[in-house]
């Protein structure tokens, strides 16, 4: 033939799937009693979130000053919390946006539960600018409405208004484009289902038929969103660290933060993806969906992003030193060296160092290296963001202000308790949804056609496809 | 309808017109409901139901509970009381020998801020911290609220007459009476005292004072002639060596003292750069001490080899104890120094002991000082109190030779480190009367409680000075059944002076003494009334003084051996007064136990003050080991007491030091709150000594949960001998990392120090940074704010570092003035205090002796300010006139402004400090009164002292220094009435006004002749702002601290 022939891309679902197999496998654990396990791990992650509640009730009743923060450290773990959330948010919009937008096909195996991560992770980052505040009672103060106080408007110069439009904006992008991504699976579902579930599906997947227009339609928005999608993982994190970036402070006030924090973002993100897939896939027996080829991929992401990471921290000490200013100096000096060295080692050792096993292959591929690697991140990244708040603000500029910060046991709970909030979501999620997505996958599965490699493939062209490998 | 019967109603009708026809067959006509557009629509089901929401709704909303709050008019409303508008009742305040010409602020009748009086020249509008906060102390929950007999703890309630009968009839009986009392000197007091002891001439009074003065007076009467305290004049005094006399913070009397003192060393603006240099030899870092410009270490027992060495060094004369080396050798350049200055020196000296009194007497003397510098024509009498009297009379009640004691603001129960003694005896006496205003640890003991007002609910006069009188004039009625002590003296002595039908029978009689005895000596007014008006207007009356000249008397002599002899023991021990708590008698106002003692910066209580060592290498440690808030076990002169440590440089090796005011027993809110020293302290010759010797500090391994302390990093550029680089380097660079809190970076451009003599080059420096700043301020990409700025007023305020002491009047005032709550010691401890100004404080030069800087840090008001463009719903935002304004109602309580305020002064209300929560269950955490289950800001007797111009703000917004915007707004308005550009004077912000040493300056600085413009001007380079170089552009401008110190002292 004289066009040009692309090679043959890999399997990427194993098993030799047929399309039943896959709504059968993919369908099922929304189908099924709940397994011991489940129940087990939704109960601790119930226990909790009631924790989590009963920490936030406390704390709006009783006020802040049950935290540890004081006159010096106005954020310690409530900030630190709300960007090491968001960070985790970030993998799941990469996903399922960028990666759509250069046809990653892999992608499809981990979309789904990468971008629910997302929703979760948005919804625990969210709890807490708005518990953070004094005056929670009052939080509507922060949205610019006609009022009647004058009118009073908001402060359009402030970068915390500024997280709330990026911040919402994040999530309503992200909560359409994974449920436009749900419709077709819900409606497989709800094919399945019989009497009241049937309808509780019914009413969710938006009487999806599968006509041709409804895929084209399906097809154009969820490219239409994940355009939309595609500047989000930028610039969220981007206006994220305005929150420090914009400060005087120094240690805050420093323009690496941007692209440094949206690499440490999806690198968190990528870590948190890591973490639940691993699990995820052992517990519903998707090891064929989510495959080790996955894994791989994205702890090539995770290395990548790390030594990105790994190269802005360096810098940000070289500048600190060549700046020649004596506040920037000793706000990093003490990073390394001051009262909080361990948690600036615990972050250097988990982020940076830690992510660099990945560069052996072996290394990549095994499952219990991803998984503790991945948790190891997480810790790394909570510490980043725990040095760049508290460690800053327990020394600035008047040494006669200097103060040293604990969390007490409301923070501790606050903290936890979102892990139990994320959990709760994520259990259910797994048990009312596909946590693969079914169209989706349906859509690489090769079964026929001149380039089809599988068993029933007739000899001659799978001689042929063979031969031009 | 037709009109057959010929009756038509309007020309539509006559006419038949349709549309009337048709209107008119309905019986209800819609039309004309509306009357604007005639658009109504409204259904009677729309009306029902909406009037049923209505009413359900405002049924619901109207069983929510809210709290009513009534405010009632006059119904006569009383002349001089215009609601919303303060006024202001010159008055004195008086504690023991505490002693301030003041102005009492009321609003609506009830006072809520001191000023201090401008006309007193004693004082000339000065106040102290003690001053200011003695208004809380009207609003004390524990006062005695009525007369009575005191059983198991309480006052059982007696009327007055009834106990007037009871305590006449046990003064009748016979037997010897004592009056027990501080230091007096109130002229009416003492008339009615008289009278007293006239009526029962078997009574005689007891005057000590809870910090003795005893031996300095016992050498001023052997040696001059005159039991007085003379007058030092600071001012005129270039070289001033004090031994270990506090004077700018508790000894004589500070606040007139501390003007003085600053006025000799204002550099900044002077056209002749020329300043005082003050030596100061103490073992402990007292206030003084901190600003002196050398200080001279010894061990408390060294005091007497001290001032020996000087006399020696003077007159020729050697012989006293050895004193060490370092110190003698530095001693023999003070006299050196001193010789150079005859005539115009001081020599003062805070001992205790006679014979070194009388040494430093004869010094002065030898230096000419007498008569010139130290004055006996302005002598005051604010100090008469000899605890000898005491001892005297414990043996007097064991032998059961009283019959009947009064005790008067004075607490020998407690106070007195003879008070178990003390407490034995008087179980002795039959008949104990207590006169003191609260439930302490005397009155307890007391049979008796006949409580007297405060002195805010008090008529009296004072004479500190002779020919300055003050009156004291009540600014509110008695809040409880109480009668003042003077009143009581005279009912018990049936003074015929007395009008007792009287409705102020006290009031009569002042006014009556005045005008018997001061009328005739002045010739300002014509009439007794006139005089008796204008003087209560004033507050002061003042008379040119006898003159008196002294001279040493040669016959007293020089007993070198009578000086305190120098211990080999390994540690010793200093007690000292604070300027907040004194020797404890003002433990229970919790003002002032919040405010941080000025040199350790603790609160709430005492602290063990260990000096800091230096490993030569790189740590900076405490003594032994031991870091700020770790337990030891102390045993001194066989008490042993336990209490934490706080690490204080200058605190001389070998040494350690306590306050006293600490453990309070009983009374009010002090109790519990550090540790009861009294009883450690030794007595020589009946003369209390306040250090001890043969101490033994024990680490427990404990640490005090609760350590209260408000600035944890001490120093700003400490010397020492690096062992590695074998010179002297700078020590907190040097031990950067890993050590907690010291250690840092020291190049900041937050203090600028420097030696007068090196003046010029630190204005050079300055002139660099001011020239570096601005080249790095202008490179923005945003338009300057300079034409907003310019044209207008615009607020700014000029600190002039080296007249701030550190006295921390101002910041007590800021308390009083804003509504400024206190949090307690658990908060305080969590970094959680609330204060709108605070003052910094840093060590530097030598670490081992270092020299101090005081810093006021208050909001800067920053033109560029970081803190208003972070603040996501413009709570906080700039006034046209340079302000940076807080919205309390705006704010949600994001803390980001506090995160981003470089200086760190933004306050936020973490808890309900303030009691403004509906809910009880909040109160838990909340300041509350030892014992009491009420909050201490929920009752409505403290909250009586709010200022009701000031917002009190709630729960979960943040607060800070407003310049006093309530202030500003008086102001303005007094000069809109007026038809008049605003003034300097319409507006003194509250610290400002409390300044004893006028250190800061508050105007509008777009007025070039204001005073605030023509200070920062004439201080030229020196004037810098703090961080100056990071373009928030502050509104306050500091000037550099300059010193005067004898660099050759120690070489």
């Amino acid at each position: 033939m004289s066009q040009p022939v692309a090679a043959v891309r890999h399997i990427l679902i194993e098993g030799n799937k047929s399309y039943h197999n896959i709504t059968e496998d993919l369908c099922s654990p929304t189908e099924k009693a709940p397994t011991r396990e489940w129940i087990i791990a939704f109960s601790l992650a119930s226990a909790f979130l009631a924790l989590y509640l009963f920490a936030v009730c406390w704390t709006v009743w009783k006020g802040i000053g049950e935290w540890g923060a004081n006159r010096s450290i106005n954020w310690a773990w409530d900030i630190t919390n709300f960007v090491w959330w968001i960070g985790i948010g970030h993998a799941g919009t990469l996903i399922s946006a960028i990666l759509l937008l250069f046809r990653q096909r892999w992608r499809t195996g981990v979309n789904r539960a990468a971008e629910a991560m997302t929703i979760f992770a948005v919804i625990c980052a969210g709890q807490f600018p708005i518990i953070h505040m004094g005056r929670v009672w009052l939080a509507f103060f922060i949205m610019p409405f006609p009022n009647t106080r004058g009118p009073i408007w908001t402060n359009f110069n402030s970068p915390l208004l500024w997280d709330v439009f990026a911040i919402s904006t994040y999530f309503s992008v992200s909560l359409l484009f994974w449920y436009t991504g749900l419709v077709p699976d819900l409606a497989t579902v709800r094919d399945r289902a019989k009497g009241f579930r049937r309808k509780i599906y019914e009413t969710f997947s938006f009487g999806w038929t599968g006509s041709a227009k409804h895929w084209q339609r399906w097809e154009a928005l969820s490219l239409v969103l994940a355009g939309i999608s595609t500047p989000l993982v930028l610039s969220v994190h981007t206006i994220v660290s305005f929150d420090f970036a914009t400060s005087v402070i120094p240690g805050w006030h420093t323009t690496i933060f941007p692209p440094y924090f949206v690499a440490g973002a999806v690198f968190s993100g990528f870590a948190m993806v890591q973490t639940l897939m691993v699990i995820t896939r052992k517990v519903l027996k998707l090891e064929q969906y989510i495959t080790i080829n996955h894994i791989e991929s994205m702890n090539k992401v995770i290395v990548l992003t790390g030594t990105i990471v790994g190269v802005a921290y360096l810098t940000e000490l070289f500048i600190s030193w060549y700046s020649g200013y004596i506040y920037e100096q000793f706000a990093f000096y003490n990073r390394v060296f001051g009262i909080y060295w361990w948690s600036y080692f615990g972050m250097m050792f988990c982020n940076v160092v830690s992510p660099q096993v990945f560069w052996s292959r072996k290394i990549r591929r095994s499952i219990w290296w991803t998984f503790f690697l991945s948790i190891l991140i997480n810790v790394g990244m909570w510490f980043e963001r725990f040095v760049i708040i508290a460690t800053t603000l327990a020394r600035d500029f008047l040494p006669s202000s200097w103060s040293y910060y604990r969390p007490t046991w409301v923070e501790i709970s606050l903290f936890t308790g979102t892990i139990g909030l994320f959990f709760f979501c994520y259990l259910i999620f797994c048990r009312v949804a596909p946590v693969v997505a079914i169209a989706e996958v349906k859509a690489i599965l090769k079964v026929a056609g001149d380039q089809y490699i599988g068993p029933d493939a007739k000899n001659g062209q799978n001689e042929q496809v063979k031969h031009a490998h | 309808m037709h009109h057959d019967n010929g009756i038509w109603v309007g020309s539509e009708d006559l006419m038949r017109d349709e549309a009337f026809a048709k209107s008119s067959q309905s019986e209800f006509s819609v039309e004309n409901i509306d009357q604007t557009d005639g658009k109504w629509q409204a259904s009677r089901r729309d009306f029902l139901k909406l009037m049923g929401f209505g009413l359900g709704a405002a049924t619901i909303a109207a069983s929510c509970e809210i709290p009513v709050k009534k405010a009632i008019p006059y119904v006569t409303k009383p002349d001089e009381i215009v609601p919303g508008v303060a006024n202001y009742f010159a008055s004195t305040f008086v504690n023991g020998s505490d002693y301030c010409p003041i102005l009492v602020k009321t609003r609506e009748g009830r006072p809520i801020k001191i000023e201090g009086n401008t006309l007193s020249t004693v004082t000339n509008g000065g106040t102290s911290a003690r001053a200011q906060a003695s208004v809380l102390s009207l609003y004390d929950t524990r006062r005695i609220q009525n007369a009575g007999t005191v059983k198991e703890g309480s006052v059982t309630k007696m009327d007055w007459a009834g106990l007037d009968r009871e305590v006449k009839a046990k003064l009748a009986t016979g037997g010897n009476i004592r009056i027990v009392t501080n230091s007096i000197f109130s002229p009416s007091g003492e008339s009615a005292m008289r009278e007293f002891v006239a009526q029962y001439p078997t009574a005689s009074i007891i005057s000590y004072d809870a910090v003795s003065s005893a031996a300095l007076l016992e050498a001023n009467e052997k040696c001059f002639g005159f039991n007085l305290f003379p007058k030092y004049k600071f001012d005129e005094a270039a070289v001033i060596c004090s031994f270990g006399a506090d004077f700018l913070g508790t000894w004589g009397n500070p606040v007139q003292q501390a003007r003085d003192y600053t006025k000799g060393r204002k550099v900044a603006g002077a056209k002749t750069p020329k300043m005082s240099r003050h030596y100061q030899v103490e073992g402990y870092m007292s206030l003084t001490g901190s600003n002196a410009d050398s200080r001279i270490q010894i061990r408390p027992s060294e005091m007497g080899a001290a001032i020996s060495a000087l006399y020696a060094e003077l007159s020729g004369n050697g012989g006293g104890p050895k004193l060490n080396d370092k110190a003698a050798s530095a001693i023999k350049k003070v006299a050196k120094d001193l010789q150079s200055a005859r005539g115009k020196s001081i020599v003062v000296s805070g001992s205790n002991n006679v014979a070194e009194q009388i040494i430093v007497n004869k010094i002065n003397d030898l230096l000419g000082n007498i008569n010139s510098t130290i004055d006996f024509n302005g002598a005051s009498f604010t100090h008469s109190g000899d605890e000898r009297q005491v001892a005297k009379l414990i043996d007097e009640m064991n032998g059961g030779q009283v019959a009947t004691i009064l005790v008067w603001g004075a607490n020998p129960a407690w106070e007195l480190p003879n008070a178990e003694a003390f407490k034995a005896a008087f179980a002795k006496v039959g008949t104990r009367i207590s006169l003191n205003t609260n439930l302490d640890e005397t009155t307890l003991l007391c049979t008796h409680a006949a409580p007297t007002n405060h002195f805010l609910e008090s008529w009296g006069d004072a004479l500190p000075v002779a020919g300055k009188f003050s009156i004291i004039q009540p600014t509110i009625a008695p809040l409880f059944a109480t009668r003042q002590a003077e009143h009581s003296l005279l009912v018990w002595c049936d003074s015929p002076n007395l009008n007792s039908s009287s409705e102020q029978p006290y009031y009569e009689y002042v006014k009556a003494n005045w005008q018997k005895d001061y009328f005739p000596n002045q010739t300002k007014y014509l009439t007794p009334d006139a005089f008796w008006e204008m003087s209560l207007h004033d507050g002061v009356h003042e008379v040119p003084p006898h003159d008196i000249t002294v001279s040493f008397d040669q016959a007293v002599s020089v007993d070198l051996n009578g000086v305190s002899q120098p211990s080999t023991s390994e540690l010793e021990i200093s007690f000292f007064e604070t300027v907040n708590i004194g020797g404890g008698q003002y433990a229970h106002n919790p003002w002032l136990q919040e405010m941080p003692d000025p040199v350790t910066r603790t609160v709430w209580g005492n602290y063990l003050s260990i000096p800091v060592e230096w490993d030569g290498v790189n740590n900076i440690d405490g003594w032994m080991g031991l870091n700020d808030g770790d337990e030891v076990d102390v045993e001194v002169n066989g008490q042993k007491f336990k209490c934490s440590v706080v690490k204080n440089f200058g605190q001389t090796v070998g040494t350690v030091a306590i306050a006293l005011g600490g453990g309070r027993q009983a009374g009010g809110c002090g109790v519990s709150h550090g540790v009861n020293v009294n009883a450690a302290m030794k007595q020589e010759n009946g003369l209390t000594q306040y250090y001890g010797v043969d101490v033994k500090v024990t680490p427990t391994g404990t640490k005090d949960k609760h350590f209260a302390c408000v600035q944890h990093h001490n120093s700003m550029g400490v010397t020492a001998m690096g062992k590695e680089e074998g010179k002297v380097i700078n020590a907190d660079e040097k031990s950067l990392g890993w050590k907690g809190f010291q250690g840092s970076l020291t190049d900041r451009s937050i203090i600028f120090q420097t030696n007068i003599k090196d003046l010029q080059k630190l204005e050079h420096k300055l002139e660099e940074f001011h020239e570096e700043s601005t080249h790095l301020n202008s490179q923005t990409l945003y338009p300057d704010n300079i034409e907003y700025f310019g044209t207008g007023m615009k607020w700014g305020m000029y600190i002039d570092l080296n007249s701030c002491i550190g006295c921390g009047a101002c910041q007590v005032a800021c308390v009083s003035e804003n509504n400024v709550p206190v949090v307690g010691k658990k908060e305080v401890a969590r970094h959680h205090e609330m204060t709108w100004l605070r003052i910094d404080r840093y060590f530097y030069g030598d670490l081992e002796n270092p020299k101090v800087v005081y810093q006021p840090m208050m909001c800067q008001h920053c033109d560029n300010a970081p803190c208003e463009n972070v603040c996501p719903v413009n709570a906080t935002n700039h006034s046209m006139e340079g302000l940076n304004q807080m919205a309390y109602n705006r704010c949600i309580g994001t803390r980001y402004c506090a995160n981003n305020c470089p200086y760190k002064v933004r306050r936020f209300n973490w808890l309900d400090y303030t009691t403004a929560d509906v809910w009880p269950s909040n109160e838990e955490r909340v300041f509350h009164v030892e014992g009491e289950n009420l909050p201490f800001y929920a009752d409505n007797l403290v909250r009586m002292v709010l200022n009701p111009d000031v917002t009190v703000r709630t729960r979960g917004v943040i607060e800070k220094c407003s310049f006093c915007v309530q202030r500003i707004q008086e102001g303005k308005l007094t000069a809109k009435k007026e038809s008049r550009a605003i003034q300097d004077n319409d507006v003194r912000t509250a610290c400002q006004t409390a300044c004893p040493t006028g250190a800061i300056v508050f105007g509008n600085t777009n007025n070039p002749e204001s005073e605030v413009s023509k200070a920062s001007k004439n201080a030229g380079a020196l004037a810098y702002k703090v961080l100056e170089e990071i373009n928030v552009r502050p509104g306050v401008n500091y000037s550099a601290k300059i010193h005067n110190a004898n660099e050759e002292l120690f070489s």
